[in-house]
Formats: C-alpha cells, sequence, structure tokens
C-alpha cells in the first residue's frame, strides 16, 4: 500500500540513481558514491533483453545518514559528464534491475 | 476557550516571527524596524513573557551574527521595562552556565558575546561583566584538569573583546588591563607541542601558520593598539544611544565555571590556515592583515556560515556569496580561504570531504565569471606549496582536486606546471599529479585521461586496469600451478561446488619445508584458487564479490592463519597491482566476510612484497578502511553494552518502585527487553576481546613504523646520508595520519604506547610524532 511505501522510504538506505551514461561502469559509481560513505552493495540496471546497462542503478548503504549526506551531496553533481539524480528507493527487490534502456 | 488558545498561538506565531526577521532586508531602516518591534513587544509582554524571553534567547544562539541586533533591542525593551530587562538577563545567565555544562561550547562562546554586548547597550554594568571574565581567568588558571579546558576559557574571553573592548577601555581601562595582562600571563606559560601536528605546512613562508590562541591574541593587541575600534561590526544601538543611557543598569550575579568533570570533552585547539594576502587579490578591496580583527571576524562569520547551511549545499554557496560585507573585502577569496581551511582541518575536517567539493562547485555554478578563476588561482598556491603540505591535507587535496576536475570536463592548464616533469618521482609534486590522475581514472575511464592530458605529462597516465593472470600467458606452462588453474577454471565454469575446488587443488605439492613454523597452509594451492577465482570475477566488482562468497569456504579452509591470510593477500596483489581500485574494495570484502583479519592487512601492507607501493596513497587508504573497521566495530559492541546495562539498571530501578497500572504495564514491556546478566557478561567479553584485537592492531602499525623509521635513520647516520629524504617525509607523514586520523581510538592505548612503544630510548624524530599526538588532548 501507499502507507507502507512511504514508511519503507522513510528508513530506507537504498537509492534510485538515475540520468547515467550508458558507459559508466560500477566501478565510477562505486568511487564517487563511497565519498559519501560505506556502500553495501550497487545493482546495476541492465536493458532488458541485451543485459547491458541501460543508465540508471540503485546504491545501497549501510546506514540511512550516509544516503542521507549522498542526497546532499552528489544528487545533482557530475558523472562521466553527466548530471547525476539520486533519490530514495524503497529497497531492491530482484528483477528491478532490468529496466526498458 | 479552544478559540482563545488558537488566538493566543496565532499572536504567538507572528511575535515569534517578527523576532526572527529583524535585521532582514526591507523597505524602512533597521532603526525603525527595532524601534517598532520594541514597542510591539512592549504590549505583549505581559501575555507572552516567558514565550518571548524563550525567542529572544533562541535567537541570540542560533543567529550569533545577528547577536547586536538582538542586544539592541533588549536594550530598547530594558528601557522600557527594567523588569523584563533583568529576566532576560537572568534567562541568558541561564542559557551560558547550561551550554557550559552541557559541553555546548560555542553557544556558551555566544551566551557569553550577547552578555558582553548588553554592556554596550546599558542593559549590564561594565564591572560585572569584567568579574565574569575575570571568574573566567581564574578558571583558566586552575591546576589539574585539561589545557584544553584551559586554553577555552581564554578563548572565550579574547574572542568576546570585539565585542566589549571598547567599552571596557573607555569605563575601566585598568581593570581591563589587569585582565589582558592576565591573558598574556597564560599565554606565555602555554605548552603548544600540538601545534606541529595540526599544520599544514610544515613552513611559515610566506605565511605563518599560527596557533589559534596565539593568533587571536595578536589580533587582540592590535586591536588594543587601535583603540579598541573594529570596522566589521554593526552596531545599531548606537542610534538609540539617548534612550539606552537613559535605562538602568542591572548586575550579573556571581557567575562561576562548573568545575571539570572527567566526561567533559573539550575543543582541540587548532592552528589559522591561511593561503592568501592582499597581493594575491590585485583588484577590487583589500585584504585584511593577518592580525587586524576583522580577518578573525570574517573568517568566524563565514565558518558559522558553512556550520548552518552545511546541509544544504546551495542555499551555503548562496549565503556564503551574500555575506553582508561583500563590498569591504574580497569576497571570493576570504570564502575559498575558509573553505580549504575546513576541508585541510586537522584532525580530521567538520564535514565530509565531499561537502566541500560540492559547495564549491555550487560557488562556481552562481559566479561563474569570478569563482572558477579565484579556486584555479587558489589551486595553483596550493600545488607551488606542496613540498611542505601535511600528507592528510596531500591525500585531502588529491581527492578534492580530482573531484571538482570530473564535474568540470578535466579541463585544466596541465601546461603551466611542466617545470615538475624533470622532478624525481617521489618529490610530492609529480606525485600529486600522478595520484590525481588515477584517482581521477576511478572517476572517468582509460581512453579519457589519455585525452586529457598533454604528450608531455604522458608519464602520469596510469597504467590500465587489468587483470594480470600469470596462468594463462605464453609462459605458463613452467609454472607448477598451471595445469591445475586450467582445471579450476573449467570447474568453476561448470559450476562446481567449494569441495570440488579443493578437489581440483588437492594435489598441488606445497613448497614449503617440512621445517617451517606453519607448515599446514599450502601457498601454492592458495596462489592458484586465489588468482583464478579473481581472474575470473574481473569482469566487475559484482562478479568478484559473487565469486568471494560463492567459494568462500574455500578461503576459509586455505587461509586459517594469519600468514596464510597476508598469502592470500599477496596473490591478490599479484593478479590486480595495476588496478588500485579493486585491490582496495577486495580487501574490505575479505576483512567484511572475515577471510581476513585486520592484523592480517596491516602486517601485508608493511612487508617487503609492498615496498614499492609503500608511498602511493591506495595503500594507505587500504590501512585506514582496516583501522576503521576494527574502530567501528568495538564502537558498536560497546554501545550495545551500554545499552544493555542502562536497560538492566531501569528494570532493577523500577521492580521496587510504585505499583500503579500504568507503571506496571510499562514494566512488562521493559522485563520483556531486560537482558540477563549473563548476556550483560557475555557482551563484556565480546567487547574486551574486540578491545584486545584493536589494541593488537594499533600495536602492529606502530611498532611496524617504527621499526622501518629506525632502520632508516640508523642507516642515513651510519652512512653520513641526509636522512630526511622523500621517502622518510611520506613515512613520517604516514605515521602522523595514523595518529591524528584515529585519535580518538588510539588515545585509549596511549600509556600502553608509551611504555612498550614509544619509549624515551627511541629516536626523537619518531617519538616527537607520538608526543604531539599526546598533546592534543592534554
Amino acid at each position: 500500500t501507499k502507507a507502507e511505501q512511504d514508511k519503507l522510504l522513510r528508513v530506507s538506505t537504498t537509492l534510485y540513481v538515475g540520468s547515467l551514461s550508458f558507459y559508466t561502469t560500477e566501478e565510477q559509481i562505486h568511487e564517487l558514491f563511497s565519498r559519501c560513505g560505506d556502500i553495501r552493495r550497487i545493482i546495476m540496471g541492465l536493458d532488458k533483453y541485451k543485459k547491458t546497462p541501460c543508465g540508471f542503478c540503485f546504491v545501497e548503504y549501510y546506514t540511512r545518514a550516509d544516503a542521507e549526506n549522498c542526497l546532499r551531496y552528489i544528487n545533482g553533481t557530475r558523472l562521466d559528464d553527466r548530471i547525476v539524480r539520486t533519490d530514495w528507493d524503497a529497497g531492491f527487490i530482484e528483477g528491478r534491475q532490468y529496466g526498458r534502456g | 476557550k479552544r478559540r482563545r488558545v488558537s488566538e493566543n498561538q496565532e499572536i504567538e506565531d507572528r511575535l515569534e516571527s517578527l523576532i526572527l526577521r529583524v535585521g532582514e532586508k526591507s523597505t524602512s531602516s533597521l532603526e525603525s524596524n527595532l524601534e517598532g518591534l520594541a514597542s510591539v513587544l512592549e504590549a505583549d509582554l505581559g501575555t507572552f513573557r516567558s514565550k518571548i524571553l524563550r525567542i529572544l534567547t533562541d535567537c541570540a544562539i542560533k543567529m550569533p551574527e545577528k547577536c547586536t541586533i538582538y542586544t539592541t533591542l533588549v536594550g530598547l525593551l530594558n528601557a522600557k521595562s527594567f523588569n523584563f530587562g533583568g529576566e532576560f538577563v537572568e534567562y541568558m545567565v541561564r542559557t551560558f552556565k547550561d551550554s557550559l555544562k552541557a559541553c555546548k561550547w560555542d553557544a556558551a562562546r555566544y551566551a557569553l558575546r550577547f552578555l558582553a554586548d548588553l554592556v554596550n547597550c546599558h542593559v549590564l554594568s561594565a564591572s560585572s561583566l569584567l568579574q565574569l571574565l575575570d571568574n573566567m581567568i581564574d578558571a583558566a588558571n586552575e591546576d589539574n584538569v585539561p589545557q584544553v579546558r584551559r586554553d577555552w576559557y581564554v578563548f572565550a574571553i579574547l574572542s568576546t573583546l570585539p565585542w566589549v573592548g571598547r567599552e571596557l577601555y573607555e569605563k575601566k581601562e585598568s581593570a581591563l588591563e589587569h585582565l589582558l595582562v592576565s591573558v598574556e600571563v597564560f599565554l606565555n606559560k602555554r605548552g603548544k607541542k600540538h601545534h606541529n601536528a595540526l599544520r599544514v605546512w610544515a613552513i611559515d613562508v610566506p605565511h605563518p601558520q599560527e596557533e589559534y590562541l596565539d593568533c587571536l591574541w595578536s589580533q587582540i593587541r592590535k586591536l588594543k593598539q587601535d583603540n579598541w575600534s573594529e570596522k566589521h561590526i554593526p552596531r545599531p544601538y548606537l542610534a538609540f544611544d539617548s534612550i539606552l543611557c537613559g535605562a538602568l543598569q542591572h548586575t550579573l550575579p556571581t557567575i562561576l565555571p562548573p568545575p571539570h568533570h572527567d566526561s567533559y570533552l573539550y575543543p582541540m585547539p587548532w592552528v589559522v590556515f591561511r593561503m592568501f594576502d592582499y597581493t594575491d587579490c590585485p583588484e577590487g578591496p583589500i585584504m585584511p592583515g593577518a592580525h587586524s580583527i576583522e580577518r578573525f571576524l570574517i573568517e568566524e562569520h563565514l565558518h558559522s556560515i558553512i556550520d548552518m547551511y552545511k546541509l544544504e549545499r546551495k542555499d551555503c554557496a548562496a549565503h556564503l556569496l551574500n555575506f553582508p560585507y561583500k563590498l569591504k573585502i574580497p569576497l571570493e577569496y576570504c570564502i575559498v580561504e575558509v573553505i580549504f581551511a575546513e576541508l585541510f582541518h586537522m584532525p580530521t575536517p567538520r564535514c565530509l570531504e565531499i561537502a566541500y567539493g560540492s559547495i564549491l562547485i555550487e560557488l562556481c555554478k552562481l559566479q561563474p565569471s569570478t569563482m572558477p578563476q579565484v579556486l584555479a588561482q587558489a589551486t595553483e598556491i596550493l600545488f607551488m606549496r606542496i613540498d611542505s603540505m601535511n600528507v592528510s591535507c596531500f591525500d585531502r587535496f588529491v581527492n578534492w582536486f580530482s573531484y571538482h576536475l570530473s564535474n568540470f570536463q578535466f579541463r585544466w592548464s596541465w601546461e603551466d606546471w611542466e617545470s615538475c616533469l624533470t622532478l624525481d618521482d617521489e618529490h610530492p609534486k609529480p606525485k600529486f599529479i600522478r595520484e590525481t590522475m588515477l584517482k581521477s581514472m576511478r572517476l572517468s575511464y582509460y581512453q579519457r585521461i589519455t585525452e586529457i592530458l598533454p604528450e608531455s605529462f604522458s608519464r602520469f597516465v596510469p597504467v590500465k586496469a587489468e587483470p594480470d593472470y600469470k596462468y594463462a600467458k605464453d609462459d605458463a606452462a613452467s609454472l607448477p600451478g598451471t595445469m591445475a588453474a586450467h582445471q579450476l577454471v573449467v570447474s568453476i565454469r561448470q559450476k562446481c561446488t567449494p569441495e570440488e575446488v579443493l578437489g581440483v587443488l588437492k594435489d598441488l605439492p606445497n613448497p614449503r619445508s617440512e621445517e617451517e613454523a606453519d607448515s599446514r597452509f599450502n601457498p601454492l594451492k592458495i596462489d592458484v584458487f586465489v588468482q583464478t577465482l579473481l581472474n575470473l570475477g574481473s569482469k566487475s566488482f559484482s562478479h568478484s564479490f559473487a565469486a568471494i562468497s560463492k567459494f568462500h569456504y574455500v578461503f576459509k579452509i586455505l587461509a586459517e592463519s594469519e600468514e596464510a591470510q597476508i598469502c592470500v593477500l599477496r596473490n591478490m596483489f599479484e593478479l590486480w597491482h595495476h588496478h588500485q581500485q579493486m585491490m582496495i574494495v577486495l580487501v574490505d570484502k575479505m576483512l567484511k566476510t572475515q577471510i581476513v583479519e585486520c592484523s592480517a592487512v596491516a602486517n601485508w601492507i608493511f612487508s617487503k612484497e609492498m615496498v614499492g607501493e609503500f608511498t602511493k596513497m591506495y595503500l594507505w587508504e587500504m590501512l585506514h578502511l582496516t583501522i576503521k573497521k576494527m574502530n567501528k566495530h568495538v564502537i558498536k559492541l560497546s554501545g550495545e553494552l551500554n545499552e544493555a546495562r542502562e536497560k538492566l539498571a531501569r528494570a532493577e530501578s523500577s521492580t521496587s518502585e510504585s505499583e500503579d497500572e500504568e507503571d506496571s504495564a510499562k514494566k512488562k514491556t521493559e522485563n520483556a527487553e531486560k537482558p540477563t546478566e549473563e548476556m550483560v557478561e557475555r557482551m563484556e567479553e565480546r567487547l574486551e576481546a574486540a578491545q584486545a584485537d584493536q589494541k593488537n592492531l594499533f600495536l602492529i602499525v606502530f611498532q611496524r613504523f617504527i621499526m622501518i623509521l629506525s632502520e632508516h635513520l640508523v642507516r642515513c647516520d651510519t652512512d653520513g646520508r641526509d636522512y630526511n629524504t622523500h621517502w622518510y617525509k611520506w613515512t613520517i607523514g604516514r605515521l602522523q595520519q595514523v595518529f591524528l586520523e584515529h585519535h580518538e581510538q588510539v588515545q585509549k592505548y596511549s600509556s600502553t604506547l608509551e611504555t612498550l612503544l614509544f619509549t624515551q630510548d627511541l629516536d626523537p624524530h619518531i617519538l616527537e610524532v607520538f608526543q604531539q599526538f599526546v598533546s592534543l588532548q592534554s
């Protein structure tokens, strides 16, 4: 439900990261995003058919505070010459990494 | 009745907003706004007295930059109602005392400043303020309390004088003189061992790197020479002189600083960071001199803006650029100097490093005509003076610069730095370019880095970050593990189990002789397994992590002892030596999954095989992440233990108390959570074990440092060579960095370190690093 979703978002330590270049790698994302704290995992968004990166990913931190800092200091700055957008995500579920490309 | 309540609420809200906003941009003058507000508040003093007291006090503490506006308002109110003035003073005194007790040092300083400025507004008598300052000097002269406590009291006094110095000078000249003499005596006796550890630069050219109290003292002396007149603080009360002079003054009650308690944490000393002077900003307004009080006031104000808006980088940049006195100062230079002062703050910056980087980016976006140029000039200056920069700041400079470049298409005029092409590789200048390129490559990619550097800089292009897998090379046939390695590749591709991996490795001979102490592990098995597995997972971090977690069991079987774990690390290095970031995340992963222990990583870093890597930044990134992991573990366990102890104590105390319904319901839930004595004991044991590991880790690290540094010093001595080489500077700097970056945790083992390692017979160069660290919190 909407309420449950909102609750998840309030405690989440996962961020959805969008408007990446298709060529941006997990390594690059790791370098930038780990400047805000220890990263639990990065899940690259993949094209449903080609299984290649398609411009988004999920970054999960260990703590809420680190994720908050990421929103403060990384959201809206550049990686690979593109302005990255980050937003709260309710938490990664298997299957969600496949986008439309 | 409800209507009344909501009406009152409305009025309260309106009063609050009026008070909060006074002094902001407005169509009428500040004086008429203050006069109007004083009348409004006077009318409401009956009903809303306590609310008004609370709001005014809050404003005084939370908006220290508007101090003189609010003191004027209080002055006007005092002229209308002497009683209210008295109550306000009482309220403010309580806030001051509470802040001291709660170790809210800045809040205490703002409260003190406010009280001092009330002397200017004829609310308080000058002599009673002097009495308070004298009591504070007494606190500074107490024996058997930490120096940091004594320092704070002197700092609080000195930093209040720009506001009230002139008034005290006019009314109580001899008492003020007496106070200043006491301060001077204090400063002359004061120990400053910490000074060198906190400096950004080792030398004082072109700008002295002054200790903060010494610098402020010089500024205050200069202010005194100038007859206590300064040009920075707005003083709206001057316009109301006739009204304020007519009011009666209050006397401060006797305020005695709360005595020291072992749980009190005082601010650490710092060094005033200076990178610009008036010659660096040739056009426009002049940069105030290093010892003018305006420099102190501007810096303090800019720091407080950063502190207030640090969570919103865009607001922060906008407020910095909107500095109230921007036309009178070279604002961009002041801002850049203050931001780098925060970034280079020792031992650690107040905010995340990237916070400063992102604020600088916003500043460049908001003021594109001037900010990027000033920042480029600053970078140039930092680079020119990098020879004497401390190692922690060198790292932060590299991290910031690579991040900044990545946000601005990596545009930089590298040609200007061509002169450093002829320097030794270990010299800080080429080192800075190389490390910046390595970091830039992490944020970008190999091809891009080759394109951004001019051809003459090709030696700074990092090697492509690829695995170096020996079992797939042409000459692999001669290696003893090749057959097994190839078989392992096939098995893992066919999704074999960990047991099957052990089966493939089973017949590999152990190259170690029987006599060797720990022949339980087979380095050849580890070699084949680690290099092959990591090479198969080399596609990305995720692939590597998946490989490690799938065959975790094999790691545990093959590498039980520390020696075997070091062997795992060595093989990881052999495969991945061109990919520093990969090695860092792999070490991190293997620590998290307990494949290797912290002590193994530390010993590996100092091992012979890593000598060639010893002055590279990434190696220290690894050591610090290892130490941090250990520290986090200890902090977590001790937090959990404290919580359990509290719960236990609460549950026990509540059993003996009253028995009404609500209480017993509460008790039930508390008892459900209540840990048993046995659980608490087990937690204590776990914490003790973790602390023993932590202590051991620090002992290993410091002992290894002492060994290599002593060896170097002795060798140079016997050979009659200068010991002060690049290698020596990097290494002693890294030692210093371990002390400073983890000072809170290292502190706990100070006495152990002193008796076991940092003994008097040690070379004084090494011993001094330890003594500087000890004096930080003395």
